[in-house]
């Protein structure tokens, strides 16, 4: 890391990303401060301070509903994810064979195709073999985008640990399961950790997915906010926002204080 | 996991597979064959009823039949929402690359703490919800004299009339933009961090000027993580679905928002797929064409 802004472009290129920086988090600042405003309709500047909403937000049946639904689901995501995509990631690193870059596009694919068409896909699947569980649907759909993250993390951590360790193991007798456990484990831990919180993240924000798969019984608390702001107006919008807020900046604080965030993205 | 003899231990190969298991690859096997399943089938099937027939009992079958695709580029109002679509993926790219280059060049030159609070800004949008994000621009877009952009510039006196921004393709683009900055601004960091900075000094010391030092030597290094960037954000600009629902209104929709409607609404499958299977196509057009340029670049450096 060299400090080498310097010159006149330097100050240019500060004001630049400064105000880009307000770009990020206006939008978000916004959702927060108007919902403690003390009106029915969002004006500017917010008037008043309440936590009515946040209160009204609590008391909402369809809300904890929705986020108990997307809880559970994206912890199911996440063990589930975990259990496809750690061993994936060892075929990939862990041995020579032909097509091994293909298997890994393979594997990788459901990152750079559309999301809404693999949930549509899928939604056609699911409803000509007749599967009723909504959960069990959703579940399926998300896991599909997300175990390719796990994928990636734990490919990109395995890549970077010392395999004479593992050996050195074996030698003095472990067992390959507990080689596995005792040494290769705790060296990917921050890879797999990363994976899974992505995927846990990923899910609980899922919306193109959901979209196809949820139904009025099981809905996420995206696509419960969506509803309530297309359909039907609702003055506890901003506060049930500012939760699904302040629920991703834990997520993101946990992800850097496991990883460190630039490693965790940039896998 | 099986037991092997340890044999295959004492003989230790200097090279990388110091442990030849072929049956390593057999790991992949389950999360390939879920993929099977649950998504190159599906996506596969999903082609195949692009060219099927619906009848009116709504049973999908043949005659196999090119007239969904005939039709969406016959119908003014869907070749119109495909330009949408293309357009506001475009522009919306454009725009994060200009904005993206000063805030990553930033990022990794300047200390480690800025580069810190920087890159938790810029990621923590990222978690989330695309629903909450578009609603924090419906705030402040709002054509009302109650949105936060319009009671800022007739408090300033800018203007007196309310501009109207919101449920316009700009709306989108701004929306789009803030969705997928990140997928522009990290890649490209990543590929700034990786430039030796003593070529820029070089350039510098002799005697170019900043711009010229950005054109000849910080740009053309960039290349890959700028690609990349480019293909992320028009991939996932192009799929939009909530962006163009929130903030585009009816002026604005794009191919997810076309998608929906027919199979929520007209119930027509076929056509449906139809329009799904356009989408994939230019996202992974765009996809094939950066690999090309990333592969042709890579070439080029181990010939020179």
């Amino acid at each position: 890391m060299n400090a080498r802004l310097s010159g006149p472009g330097a100050w240019f290129l500060y004001a630049f990303a400064a105000a880009t920086m307000v770009f990020i988090l206006a939008p978000l600042l916004v959702v927060i401060s108007v919902s403690v405003s003390d009106t029915y309709f969002v004006t500017f500047p917010p008037e008043g301070f309440t936590l009515k909403w946040y209160a009204q937000v609590l008391q909402d049946d369809d809300f904890i509903r929705a986020f108990k639904l997307s809880t559970l689901l994206a912890l199911a995501t996440t063990m589930a994810s975990l259990f496809f995509g750690v061993p994936a990631a060892f075929a990939l690193v862990r041995t020579r064979f032909a097509g091994q870059s293909f298997l890994k596009s393979l594997l990788l694919s459901p990152l750079i195709f559309p999301a809404l068409v693999t949930g549509l896909a899928l939604l056609q699947l699911l409803s000509r073999f007749g599967s009723a569980d909504a959960r069990i649907n959703l579940l399926i759909g998300h896991v599909v985008v997300t175990a390719p993250y796990v994928v990636r993390t734990v490919v990109s951590s395995l890549m970077l640990i010392d395999q004479n360790l593992e050996d050195a193991a074996r030698t003095l007798g472990a067992s390959r399961l507990v080689t596995f456990w005792r040494i290769t484990l705790p060296q990917i831990a921050p890879g797999v950790a990363a994976g899974g919180l992505f995927a846990f993240m990923v899910s609980f924000d899922n919306f193109p997915i959901s979209m196809w798969l949820a139904n009025s019984e099981y809905s996420p608390v995206p696509l419960v906010l969506m509803r309530a702001l297309v359909n039907v107006f609702d003055p506890s919008i901003p506060a049930m926002s500012t939760l699904v807020i302040i629920f991703a900046l834990i997520g993101v604080l946990i992800l850097e204080k496991v990883f460190g965030l630039r490693r965790a993205v940039a896998m | 996991m099986v037991a092997e003899p340890k044999a295959d231990l004492s003989v230790l190969p200097a090279g990388a597979s110091r442990l030849p298991r072929p049956s390593v690859w057999l790991l992949a096997v389950p999360m390939l064959a879920f993929l099977a399943i649950f998504f190159f089938y599906p996506a596969l099937n999903l082609l195949f009823y692009s060219f099927q027939t619906q009848s009116d009992k709504g049973i999908i079958g043949p005659p196999m039949t090119l007239a969904h695709y005939a039709r969406l580029f016959a119908v003014d109002l869907y070749v119109k929402v495909f330009w949408n679509t293309l357009q506001i993926a475009i522009i919306t790219s454009l725009v994060a690359i200009v904005l993206a280059y000063p805030v990553a060049i930033v990022m990794v030159r300047s200390t480690a703490t800025i580069n810190r609070i920087m890159t938790l800004i810029v990621i923590a949008p990222l978690i989330v919800s695309v629903v909450v994000r578009s609603y924090g621009w419906q705030l402040i877009l709002a054509n009302a004299p109650s949105g936060l952009l319009n009671w800022i510039l007739m408090s300033l006196r800018i203007t007196d009339t309310p501009v109207e921004i919101l449920y316009t393709k700009t709306a989108v683009v701004i929306g789009s933009l803030h969705v997928f900055f990140p997928m522009m601004v990290l890649p490209l960091a990543s590929a700034l961090g990786k430039i030796d900075p003593n070529l820029e000094d070089a350039a510098r010391t002799l005697g170019a000027p900043w711009w010229s030092v950005f054109r000849r030597v910080t740009f053309p290094l960039s290349m890959p993580g700028l690609v990349a960037g480019i293909t992320l954000v028009f991939s996932l600009t192009a799929g939009s679905f909530v962006t163009p629902v929130i903030l585009g209104g009816t002026s604005s929709l794009m191919l997810g928002n076309l998608i929906e409607q027919q199979i929520f609404v007209v119930y027509d499958w076929p056509f449906g797929a139809t329009i799904a299977c356009v989408l994939v196509v230019v996202v992974l057009a765009i996809n094939a064409l950066s690999m090309q340029i990333l592969e042709g670049k890579r070439m080029q450096r181990i010939a020179g």
